[in-house]
């Protein structure tokens, strides 16, 4: 009885950490994040693994991403590990359009156009044990180059179509997350805030979640996510997640 | 079975996520609208935005709100009373594609929007705009403000000629056409007569540029201008004809009097020519060929200035500048029956000292009535 009250007690901490710290707007998104992955250990301390992902936006409407993307994580001690990682995303761009100088009429627009990107990153993540509560912050260089690519933008004056110019954006990913290891229950609850900071604070993410554990080799996680978008250059509206994945560990 | 349903529903989901959230599309950013005139009436097609709307042949086309579309408006038919009165925020082309447009009483074509006109003169056709002797009351903008009419064909922005055809402009109240920004010429055939019920063939608050196309100004008025321009004057092709006919204009304001003389060209800012062919004929009283506030510089081109008028009244001259008359290239001509040729507001008695040659001309002719220099 008493067990069932702490992990009622619990459950009511991290189901708190579905609501985002700042308030939702009427317009808010809501799409599906869907990953499955695979993670092998090499040796004592390496793992390495692949995933594959799919998001969608606007109501879970649209398509919004496909990602492949592999990795090597190594223990260093017991309470840092390193990790370093590439994905291929293709990316469904949303459409743009931009103002002239006045702010009030049309200058260039970009409808939507599907696109590749390149991003590579590097983790430093340490982490500590209280009881069966762990804490952890993961700190995440993550770069990302986006090729040129032609004729998708529109010069609305001129009616000529111009390449989308090739981009590169730095991100530094700061993550804060507790989770919980129930004895005896195969779900494990988590929560975690990311900031995503480029020159300035651009997103905010909440997140909260469980995973549950099948024979040790097979991992579901349903999570909730709220993206906060700042001053994100995707112009991405703010949005309501749900996430879906599973992960098969050799 | 419970696990079917789940992949099903997953499964549904992501294949329904293959709807496009763009809020535009292509028509978004177009309107081409066509508005036909027959007599004392209009025809529209093509107003998918609903910009137009029409009062016997007098046409409006409000794109006040129009942020998006790149609007085209092609003109045809014949208007024996009509108009076409244009608000849009964005500049936009106006095809003349065979239209006559007659307005006894204000401007046959008004563009109140202060972005680009692009005017284009369809290949092979002759357009005529034509105004009354007066202008009713101007109609009021959104602002309640009342809209200006200066001109048979007026634009509030910049207007740009282009294309192959004709246009005749005939004015008998105010300006042949007018510009409260800057005017460009950079094809057609343009044929401006203005009756001496009128004003100057083509008055520009910002610019004058002339680069391609053949611009005809006949004027009549008392101190009318063939152009008159606020600002910086550029030829650099073309072939150019301006004839003034008037008399100076004698006006008594406030007790005072004062006199304003025709000219071919009155600029009042920096004067130049690099090519293509200019000839003014200045046959009233007083008349002057080129009246610069400041320098004219003559690189290149072939300019022939010719002042016939008589000095009872004004002082005639064939060239005339503030600051100074510079010669660099090309074959200049500039002649005036009774008074200085050339004029750089100098007091010397000495023809040479009138203009300023830079360079070695192949012929020089240097008088106080006839100048000549030949590059």
């Amino acid at each position: 009885m008493e067990r069932g009250m702490n992990k009622a007690a619990l459950a009511f901490v991290f189901l708190m950490g579905l609501a985002p710290l700042s308030p939702t707007k009427a317009q808010d998104d809501f799409g599906m994040w869907y990953e499955v992955a695979a993670e092998k250990k090499l040796l004592k301390g390496l793992n390495v693994s692949a995933e594959m992902g799919f998001r969608t936006r606007n109501n879970t409407r649209t398509a919004d991403r496909l990602n492949f993307g592999v990795e090597a994580e190594y223990k260093i001690i017991k309470w840092l590990k390193i990790s370093a990682g590439y994905s291929l995303l293709d990316y469904n761009n949303k459409e743009k359009l931009s103002l002239k100088q006045d702010n009030v009429r049309a200058n260039k627009w970009t409808p939507s156009y599907w696109g590749i990107r390149h991003r590579v990153n590097v983790s430093l993540s340490g982490s500590v044990d209280i009881d069966r509560l762990s804490i952890s912050l993961r700190e995440r260089w993550q770069y990302t180059y986006r090729p040129e690519v032609a004729n998708k933008k529109y010069d609305i004056e001129e009616m000529t179509w111009e390449p989308v110019l090739s981009k590169h954006k730095h991100l530094l990913r700061s993550r804060i997350q507790l989770s919980y290891d129930f004895p005896h229950w195969k779900f494990d609850p988590f929560v975690n805030v990311e900031l995503f900071n480029g020159w300035d604070l651009q997103k905010v993410r909440y997140q909260a979640g469980v995973e549950y554990r099948y024979r040790k080799q097979h991992i579901f996680a349903l999570t909730y996510r709220y993206q906060d978008n700042r001053n994100d250059d995707d112009q991405e509206t703010d949005i309501h997640l749900v996430g879906i994945s599973y992960k098969f560990k050799f | 079975m419970k696990k079917n349903l789940i992949g099903i529903a997953m499964l549904s989901l992501i294949l329904s996520a293959c709807k496009n959230d763009d809020q535009y599309d292509m028509s978004n950013f177009k309107s081409d609208i066509e508005i036909v005139f027959n007599g004392t009436t209009a025809t529209v097609t093509g107003d998918t935005n609903g910009f137009v709307s029409v009062n016997g042949a007098d046409v409006t086309v409000n794109g006040a709100n129009n942020t998006t579309a790149n609007m085209t408006i092609t003109l045809s038919g014949t208007a024996s009373e009509g108009s076409l009165l244009v608000y849009n925020i964005r500049s936009y082309t106006l095809v003349l594609k065979g239209v006559s447009i007659h307005n006894s009483d204000g401007p046959a074509i008004n563009n109140q929007g202060s972005k680009s006109l692009y005017l284009v003169l369809a290949d092979g056709t002759t357009n005529t705009l034509s105004d009354g002797t007066t202008y009713a009351d101007a109609p009021v903008n959104a602002s309640g403000t009342a809209i200006d009419q200066k001109a048979t064909l007026f634009s509030e922005g910049q207007i740009y000629f282009n294309g192959t055809g004709t246009l005749n402009v005939n004015g008998n109240a105010k300006n042949g056409v007018a510009s409260d920004d800057y005017v460009t010429i950079l094809s057609s055939t343009i044929n401006i007569m203005v009756a001496s019920t009128g004003s100057n063939g083509i008055k520009a608050n910002d610019g004058m540029f002339i680069k391609g196309g053949n611009l005809n100004i006949d004027v009549a008025a008392k101190g009318a201008r063939g152009i008159k321009n606020d600002a910086r004057t550029e030829i650099s092709g073309g072939t150019t004809t301006i004839i003034t006919r008037g008399a100076c204009k004698i006006e008594t304001i406030d007790g005072i009097t004062d006199t304003t003389s025709c000219a071919g060209i009155k600029s009042d800012s920096l004067f130049t020519m690099t090519a293509g062919t200019l000839t003014i004929t200045s046959k009233g009283d007083g008349g002057k060929g080129i009246n610069c506030s400041e320098n004219i510089e003559f690189n290149g081109g072939s300019m022939t200035v010719v002042t016939e008028g008589d000095n009872k009244i004004g002082k005639p001259k064939a060239v005339k500048s503030d600051t100074g008359i510079i010669l660099r290239g090309g074959y200049f001509h500039a002649e005036c029956k009774k008074s200085w040729a050339c004029d750089n507001g100098s007091d010397s008695d000495e023809p040479e000292d009138h203009l300023t040659i830079v360079g070695t001309p192949v012929s020089k002719t240097i008088g106080k009535r006839l100048v000549e220099v030949s590059f």
